[in-house]
């Protein structure tokens, strides 16, 4: 679910568009932190893309909590 | 006269406890206090995405925020110098602020600041590129802390907002209608939105078709109008409504 990268962030490899995926992780996640509202972009508000502490990436992004 | 007011990286990512008010905080803030001081009015903030690359250095998601504004020419120089002064004192300390503030009608060459505009959403730009380009054209472009970096996003977010075609308004809408249910003629009428579209089709409702209203009522900007996006509701849910206002996810590409 995640890969670490040369920096030794972690990156998560499901991508953009696993809404379901990034929900669960984040409503067990006791780091998650609502971004902005503007800077939201899934409809479950607990989300790893909802997340303050997300920095997207390429292909997906980094969790740096 | 109308200007543009644009602002990039002003924040970084909070991770010692320390609220961090993000760009559009800023912008908001910056937009307010023309208000407060009848230097002009302003128009609703739009939000900018721009490239996301590793050699750039951004701090979450890399947007940028831009407002239009109408004000007398007596007031320009006291805007700058007072968003100038905001900036370097608002911002948080490690970020690379920039500030744009391009007068509509003066610019030389518009159709330049709008291929900029898009450049940036797809190839990694120079500081030098965004200062020269902003001299050409005669627009103020100034950077207030760290690297200074931010001027790229803020004269890219210029760009784009004069585009007409590009961006999502900041804050969500508030509209109230007995359940939730509301014609489209009745969103315009009652807040900041120009047109009521369809997301994947080119319909654009009518007055008196009806809108199931999301919790995210929020306009994109586009041919140069505020546009709420709906989707087509399943033909098979027995409703007066044919249409519903679209989610986070459904906009998250604007």
């Amino acid at each position: 679910m995640w890969s670490i990268s040369d920096k030794g962030e972690r990156e998560f490899t499901g991508g953009k568009e696993d809404w379901a995926a990034v929900a669960h992780i984040a409503e067990n996640c006791p780091g998650f932190k609502p971004d902005d509202e503007d800077e939201m972009v899934a409809d479950e508000a607990v989300s790893c893309y909802n997340c303050r502490y997300r920095r997207w990436t390429i292909k997906s992004f980094v969790c740096c909590k | 006269m109308k200007i543009l007011v644009s602002i990039d990286d002003t924040d970084t990512m909070k991770m010692d406890g320390v609220e961090v008010r993000g760009t559009g905080e800023l912008s908001g803030m910056i937009k307010q206090a023309i208000e407060d001081q009848r230097w002009g009015r302003c128009e609703p903030i739009t939000r900018h995405q721009l490239l996301i690359h590793p050699d750039i250095p951004y701090t979450s998601h890399n947007s940028s925020m831009c407002f239009e504004a109408d004000i007398e020419h007596v007031f320009l120089k006291p805007l700058i110098d007072f968003a100038s002064d905001f900036l370097a004192r608002e911002s948080t300390p490690d970020s690379d602020p920039g500030l744009c503030v391009a007068v509509t009608d003066r610019i030389s060459r518009p159709g330049r600041l709008i291929a900029f505009g898009y450049m940036a959403k797809n190839y990694v730009l120079t500081k030098l590129a965004a200062y020269n380009l902003a001299e050409t054209l005669g627009i103020h472009l100034s950077e207030h802390g760290g690297t200074g970096q931010g001027v790229i996003g803020a004269l890219a977010g210029a760009g784009l907002r004069l585009s007409g075609n590009d961006g999502r308004f900041k804050g969500k809408l508030k509209i109230k209608a007995e359940n939730n249910m509301i014609k489209a003629g009745d969103i315009c009428s009652r807040v900041k939105v120009d047109m009521v579209k369809c997301l994947e089709e080119g319909i654009v409702l009518q007055d008196d078709d009806m809108v199931i209203l999301g919790d995210h009522i929020k306009p994109v900007w586009l041919y140069g109008k505020s546009v709420l996006l709906v989707q087509a509701i399943d033909q098979g849910v027995a409703s007066p409504a044919c249409w519903q206002t679209c989610s986070k996810s459904q906009l998250k590409d604007f």
